[in-house]
């Protein structure tokens, strides 16, 4: 860590921090990944020169049609991947790996089936040596427990409980280490409707509380409204920044009186939302045939 | 759930459930068992009335009166029970080195690109040979001993366990080795706490086909190696002597044996990953 990749010119570092005075979090500079494919001799470009920044306590949703590159996003600041031209930097080192200061919540939960939820919340915090000391480890379950409303379930194994419930887990998981950064994979895409909409009023809750800062990718745009303070929207693969929307609206979206879902602004936001990704998501679908 | 809207008396657990005692009938608990010894009842008294019939020639197809007959005076003076031990005993020391070597270097070819590769045509060529192709290059280098009847079986057995336990790393869902990287897991640490325990139940499927594979090892072992004992020695001197009762007395051996190992196997299934069964279902 804490290395300079020389790949781009020392120019644009300066042109996009004039942008903020204080230092960005996360910091992506002309950010270039792909896939090799080392059969055909080939590398897929999933990102083009994506320049982005996201600021401390931020709650970033990103938007875009399927196979845009949101998750290589996510993934390169996560470390799982490299990319091939440009750097990702958290608090201005460059990432070289998954880290203790970013946790991540998975589509697909990525729960180990044969750990009861207590003992999967504890594998965030017993690989890193001296990371959460032993006689703390107790209270922080408990604690991240009671934050995600799973209090009592500590001895339920993931088979038993409902996809919700295992998010909640995965939530739990990834909070517990109270790490700076928190990377959310389109972490409600596989619960139903219902509860869809009672974990996002809840996350609300939860960050309100934990002041993490949030990358959020999700390909509902009401999602990414309701979540959001910036949403980025991503074009298809090769995924460049189509646009960076601030979303102004007063928090908490999910209180009933204030009945953000129906307010002109939110109306607004989303018809421009709409316009944008209405060709990306008809482009795309053509592109899979 | 919040509330119990009936007064029905249950035990409310920390989570919430609730948990009621139901009434069964008590002879439902014993059904299994009684339907199971009434179909074998049938069997054996059917196969004795077509035996009296003789509509087949009582050479090869003996009563079943006669067959448990042999059974019994066989352990009575001894001539069954040094054969079932040696072969039972052969087997379970071939069974065990076949899995001290083929779950390890299964779960490195699963793991390891270099290693697949490596490794793979010989396996794939030791998987689909016919066994019995061995024997006489056995016979040759061992000769007639217990140590070609345990190579055979550990040849027989080793090949599909590595098979299963490197099919079963392959099948690890990335999105578990991610979240071990995410949360802080090393490479030994994956393998330890990820790779492995989802490898287990694929670990377990490969030792039931090693059971499988190994008994035919074993007999064709004892059938063909001539080192006169084991049950395949036992069936061999039964067929020479027309003595059909012992001949189906040591077939019904053999069956009640492998079932028990496959039966022993699927209650070591159960334990070792009730996640998996109730995931399937």
């Amino acid at each position: 860590m804490g290395h300079v990749e020389a790949h781009h010119a020392p120019g644009a570092l300066r042109a996009v921090s004039d942008e903020s005075p204080e230092p960005a979090l996360i910091e992506a500079l002309h950010v270039t990944a792909g896939y090799e494919n080392r059969r055909e001799l080939t590398r897929l470009i999933a990102l083009r020169d994506v320049s982005l920044q996201v600021r401390r306590g931020e709650f970033l949703a990103i938007v875009g049609p399927s196979g845009c590159g949101k998750t290589t996003f996510i993934n390169l600041i996560a470390g799982f991947v490299k990319p091939t031209e440009g750097s990702v930097r958290v608090r201005g080192s460059e990432v070289a790996g998954p880290g203790a200061d970013r946790a991540m919540v998975f589509q697909d939960y990525a729960l180990l089936p044969w750990r009861t939820v207590e003992r999967n919340i504890r594998f965030a915090m017993e690989n890193r040596r001296g990371h959460v000391p032993k006689s703390a480890q107790a209270g922080r379950v408990a604690r991240a427990l009671e934050l995600v409303g799973l209090t009592g379930f500590e001895k339920s194994y993931p088979h038993e409980l409902s996809g919700g419930m295992r998010q909640r887990v995965g939530i739990a998981r990834a909070l517990v280490t109270e790490p700076e950064i928190l990377l959310m994979d389109e972490p409600f895409g596989a619960v139903d409707a219902m509860t869809r909409e009672a974990m996002q009023a809840e996350l609300e809750k939860i960050i309100a509380e934990t002041r993490q800062t949030v990358v959020f990718i999700t390909h509902s745009i009401d999602e990414a409204i309701l979540l959001a303070d910036r949403i980025v929207v991503i074009s298809k693969r090769p995924g460049t920044i189509r646009e960076v929307i601030d979303v102004d609206l007063p928090r908490p979206r999910f209180d009933e009186q204030a009945d953000v879902q129906r307010s002109p602004r939110f109306g607004e936001i989303r018809s421009h939302l709409w316009s944008l990704l209405a060709d990306e998501a008809l482009g795309a679908k053509q592109a899979a045939r | 759930m919040t509330e119990t809207t009936q007064g029905t008396p249950g035990i409310e657990r920390a989570d919430g459930r609730q948990i009621e005692t139901i009434h069964v009938s008590r002879f439902a608990r014993f059904r299994t068992i009684a339907i199971t010894v009434l179909n074998l009842g049938v069997f054996f008294v059917l196969w004795e009335v077509v035996a009296r019939a003789e509509v087949i020639n009582p050479l090869f197809f003996p009563k079943a009166g006669d067959m448990f007959a042999a059974l019994f005076n066989g352990f009575a003076d001894g001539t069954i029970w040094p054969q079932l031990s040696h072969s039972l005993t052969n087997f379970l020391i071939g069974l065990a080195i076949s899995a001290v070597i083929g779950i390890p270097v299964g779960l490195l070819m699963g793991a390891s690109k270099v290693a697949d590769l490596i490794l793979s045509p010989y396996v794939w060529a030791m998987t689909s040979l016919p066994r019995v192709a061995l024997i006489p290059l056995l016979i040759l280098i061992m000769g007639f001993g217990n140590a070609m009847q345990l190579t055979i079986i550990v040849l027989s057995a080793v090949f599909p366990i590595m098979v299963n336990c490197m099919a079963g790393v392959k099948t690890v869902e990335p999105s578990l080795i991610r979240a071990g990287e995410v949360f802080g897991a090393n490479r030994p640490q994956i393998y330890l706490k990820v790779i492995l325990p989802y490898t287990l139940p694929f670990v377990i499927a490969g030792v039931n086909q090693g059971i499988a594979r190994g008994l035919v090892g074993m007999l064709i072992g004892e059938l063909l190696g001539g080192g006169g004992n084991g049950l395949g020695y036992l069936l061999d001197k039964a067929g020479e002597q027309f003595d059909a009762p012992m001949l189906y007395a040591t077939l019904i051996l053999l069956a009640v044996m492998s079932v028990g190992l496959v039966q022993a196997m699927r209650w070591l299934e159960q334990r070792a990953a009730p996640w998996r069964d109730i995931a399937r279902a």
